[in-house]
């Protein structure tokens, strides 16, 4: 016992071997993270789809009628008139899910106007839809 | 084997070159990772929107349904009153050429039968019915009396007619003759909630003759206001139907749906709880992978 503790040459190798281990698990760790992170936005803003089932023209309000067709979470972050950011009542839907999006907009009749839905992750769908008359 | 123990010995104590070894291999771990996350995903997102894309429904008929399928008895007629000569329940179920007979009993010479039928609430739910309907088709020997229908009321306990469209009764001709009562609004009374129904045959009153009856047909069905669709995928994919929409000028109105219909087939779809509206309207199918089918009607 006396013998080892007085031989520094022996302790040392173990010593920086057990750190070196240390510090690749570590960095390993921090990396899988990261990767599970940022791997796992990138999948969600690929997973993202969704449909406008009905868009319907009422008295000072149009409202839309969302479906969740893809494989994650969509939280619906503006609607746009013709290019006009609207302000919404924020809409979360899970997959399969389906809900209606109402904004308050002054409509003209016989009019066609261009709705885009945009999500938090910036999926859009944008489609031209005619008022009635 | 010296050289080699001399090499691996060489290479453990060399730590810069066993770092360098490690971290390459966790960078590759790490490479493969990201790649193969983001490679699988997307070719399961293409996988989902080729899919969409091989979708092709389309609605190729609505027609509006006032009335249910008949429901006959499934069992042989009690005989209260008079008996059987011949035949069988089986021959009341269709409009055919074979016929249940029976016979007034001796004086005081009547006859009274009756069938249990049920509805069926698993396609006609008691919420979308609006009345019921008794049809007989029968043919007797002496023209001389009147015939009833009457149906168990459940909150009477006892058979009768009240708040039927009809409660003169029949009066036959000679050959076979068809009578048809409504039970209007009262039919609830008529119909337990399980769909079940009793409905009782007789003679207008006791008479001089016995008279025989051949009764050809006896049936209930239910008054409704529903929708036939029929829908015709013409892609390679099974399609799952989710919604349906029926708008008009007024009103947009959505209707849960879970309807398959496999690749290249024509399938009806009936739904007693969806109502077409008056003048022009359009209904919308939606698929769950997001395809719409239309169809403008009225």
């Amino acid at each position: 016992m006396l013998k080892m503790w007085r031989n520094n040459r022996a302790i040392t190798p173990v010593l920086s071997n057990v750190l070196l281990i240390v510090i690749a698990v570590a960095g390993m760790s921090i990396a899988t993270t990261a990767t599970y992170i940022i791997t796992g936005n990138l999948r969600e803003t690929m997973g993202e789809r969704f449909i406008a089932e009905d868009v319907w023209f009422t008295t000072g309000k149009i409202a839309v009628y969302l479906r969740n067709t893809g494989k994650t979470a969509i939280d619906v972050a503006t609607l746009y008139v013709n290019n006009t950011a609207q302000s919404i009542t924020s809409l979360h839907l899970e997959p399969l899910n389906h809900g209606w999006l109402n904004v308050t907009y002054t409509w003209t009749a016989n009019t066609i106007y261009h709705i885009k839905i945009a999500t938090s992750r910036g999926t859009q769908v944008a489609d031209y839809y005619k008022s009635p008359t | 084997m010296r050289i080699t123990i001399s090499r691996q010995r060489s290479f453990s104590q060399d730590r810069r070159g066993l770092s360098n070894l490690i971290i390459v291999v966790l960078s590759l771990v790490i490479v493969v990772v990201i790649v193969s996350n983001v490679f699988l995903w997307s070719y399961q997102m293409n996988q989902l929107d080729w899919e969409k894309m091989q979708e092709t429904l389309t609605i190729s008929n609505i027609a509006r349904i006032t009335r249910s399928s008949w429901f006959v008895t499934q069992s042989e007629y009690k005989e209260n009153k008079g008996n059987r000569t011949s035949g069988s329940y089986l021959d009341t179920q269709v409009v055919d050429s074979s016929y249940e007979s029976f016979k007034e009993s001796s004086p005081p010479r009547t006859l009274d039968i009756n069938g249990t039928f049920t509805i069926d609430l698993a396609n006609y739910s008691l919420a979308s019915i609006q009345s019921v309907e008794i049809q007989l088709r029968y043919r007797v020997d002496d023209t001389g009396e009147k015939w009833f229908l009457k149906a168990y009321n459940w909150a009477s306990r006892a058979y009768s007619d009240n708040g039927f469209n009809s409660t003169a009764g029949h009066t036959p001709a000679s050959g076979w003759n068809n009578y048809a009562v409504n039970l209007t609004n009262q039919w609830r009374s008529y119909v337990r909630n399980d769909g079940k129904m009793f409905v009782k045959v007789q003679d207008q009153q006791p008479d001089s003759t016995r008279t025989v009856i051949d009764i050809d047909f006896l049936g209930v069905r239910a008054v409704v206001n529903g929708v036939l669709f029929t829908f015709q995928n013409k892609g390679s994919r099974t399609t799952h139907l989710v919604s349906i929409w029926v708008n008009n000028s007024t009103q947009h109105k959505r209707y849960s749906a879970d309807a398959f219909v496999n690749s290249g087939e024509t399938m009806s779809y009936q739904r007693v709880d969806v109502s077409l509206p008056n003048g022009q309207y359009a209904v919308k199918v939606i698929t769950e992978r997001g395809n719409t089918a239309t169809y403008s009607g009225g």
